[in-house]
C-alpha cells in the first residue's frame, strides 16, 4: 500500500485556504476528520493521545471505506436514477450491527423531525 | 443545557423514541431524573443487537445532532432504547465504570463525523448529486462502526504481537488487511467482464 505508507498520499489543497468542496475526489484536504477521529479512536479503544500518523492513515482508511461504499451504491442504484438511503442499507444488509445501527440512527432522525414539528406548531399556539 | 447530574446522564442524553413527543408537550420540563416508564410505546421497535460493544453503538451521533438542534427542545434522558430493562442493564455497567472507562465511554459516545464535512465528500465523491441529509446520517454511522472495526482488530493484533501502548500505523495496515480478508471491506467486484 504504497499511497499509506509514504503518509502524504494524493496531492492536497492547502488546509487553510478555502472552505469549496473539491471538484475531484483526487484533490482532497487532509485532516478533515482529525478532530473528530482523534476522539473516536480513543473511544473504540487507542490511547487519549492517538498518534497523528495513525489518525491521518485511519482518516485515509475511512475515506477511501467511504468512497468504496458510495461508488458501490452508485452502482446499485444508477438504475433507479438518484442515489438513495436504501441503496447504502441494502449494500449493509449482511453486516447486522451495521444495519440495525443504521435503522435506529434513521428512525430517530424521523422521530426527532417529528418533535421539532410538533414543538415549532405549539411555539405559534 | 445538560442539566444532569451524573456524568453518564450527561453522556446519555439520547434521545429515545417515545420521549421527545412527550416532554415536547410539556414545553420547558425540567430535565426528569432518568423517567423510566416511556408513556408512548414505541411504533417502530428497533431491534439492536444486544452484545456489549453493540449496546455501546446507541445514538451517538444523537447527541451532535441534539447539541445542535437542542436549543429548547429537551429530550428526555432515557438512555436505551426505551426499554426499562435494557436501560437498567446499562445502568448497572455504567455505575461501575471507573473514571477511565466512564470518560471513554464518554468519547465513544459523542465522537462522531461531523455532517458539513461528510456532506462535502459525499459531494466530491459523487459528483454534483445533491445530498440528502438522511444519507448524511447513515454514512456517518456506518464510517464510524468501520472504524470501531478497524481499531478493535489493530488492538486484537497488538495483543498477539505482545505489544502495548499507542495504536501504530503499522497494526492498523495489519487489522486493515485482516477486514478485507474476512470480506468486510468493500472491493470493487462490479462487472469485471470487460476490463
Amino acid at each position: 500500500m504504497s499511497n499509506s505508507s509514504s503518509g502524504t498520499g494524493t496531492s492536497s489543497k492547502p488546509r487553510a485556504a478555502s472552505s469549496q468542496p473539491s471538484e475531484t475526489s483526487s484533490k482532497r484536504k487532509r485532516g478533515v476528520f482529525q478532530k473528530e477521529l482523534q476522539h473516536m479512536m480513543y473511544g473504540f479503544g487507542d490511547d487519549p493521545n492517538p498518534l497523528p500518523e495513525s489518525v491521518a492513515l485511519m482518516e485515509d482508511i475511512a475515506v477511501e471505506y467511504v468512497t468504496e461504499l458510495v461508488h458501490k451504491a452508485q452502482d446499485i442504484g444508477s438504475q433507479r436514477g438518484k442515489l438513495s438511503v436504501e441503496d447504502f442499507l441494502y449494500l449493509i444488509r449482511k453486516d447486522l450491527s451495521k444495519l440495525n445501527r443504521c435503522t435506529e440512527l434513521l428512525s430517530m432522525n424521523e422521530v426527532l423531525k417529528q418533535a421539532r414539528k410538533v414543538f415549532e406548531s405549539e411555539e405559534f399556539d | 443545557m445538560k442539566q444532569s447530574k451524573d456524568p453518564f446522564e450527561a453522556a446519555f442524553e439520547e434521545s429515545p423514541p417515545e420521549s421527545p413527543v412527550e416532554t415536547e408537550a410539556e414545553a420547558d420540563t425540567p430535565n426528569p431524573p432518568s423517567s423510566s416508564a416511556p408513556p408512548l410505546p414505541q411504533p417502530q421497535k428497533v431491534s439492536a443487537t444486544k452484545d456489549k460493544d453493540k449496546d455501546k453503538d446507541k445514538d451517538k451521533d444523537e447527541e451532535e445532532e441534539e447539541e445542535e438542534d437542542n436549543m429548547d427542545v429537551e429530550l428526555a434522558k432515557l438512555p436505551s432504547a426505551g426499554d426499562p430493562h435494557k436501560m437498567a442493564k446499562m445502568q448497572a455497567i455504567l455505575s461501575q465504570f471507573t473514571e477511565d472507562q466512564m470518560s471513554r465511554y464518554e468519547s465513544f459516545r459523542r465522537a462522531g463525523f461531523q455532517k458539513a464535512n461528510m456532506k462535502r465528500l459525499l459531494a466530491s465523491i459523487t459528483g454534483t448529486q445533491k445530498i440528502s441529509v438522511p444519507m448524511t446520517i447513515v454514512v456517518s454511522g456506518i464510517a464510524k462502526l468501520f472504524v470501531g472495526e478497524v481499531v478493535e482488530t489493530a488492538r486484537i493484533v497488538m495483543k498477539e504481537r505482545k505489544e502495548s501502548g499507542t495504536i501504530r500505523p503499522c497494526h492498523l495496515r495489519e487489522a486493515y488487511r485482516r477486514l478485507k480478508l474476512e470480506g468486510k471491506v468493500f472491493k470493487r467486484s462490479a462487472s469485471r467482464l470487460f476490463r
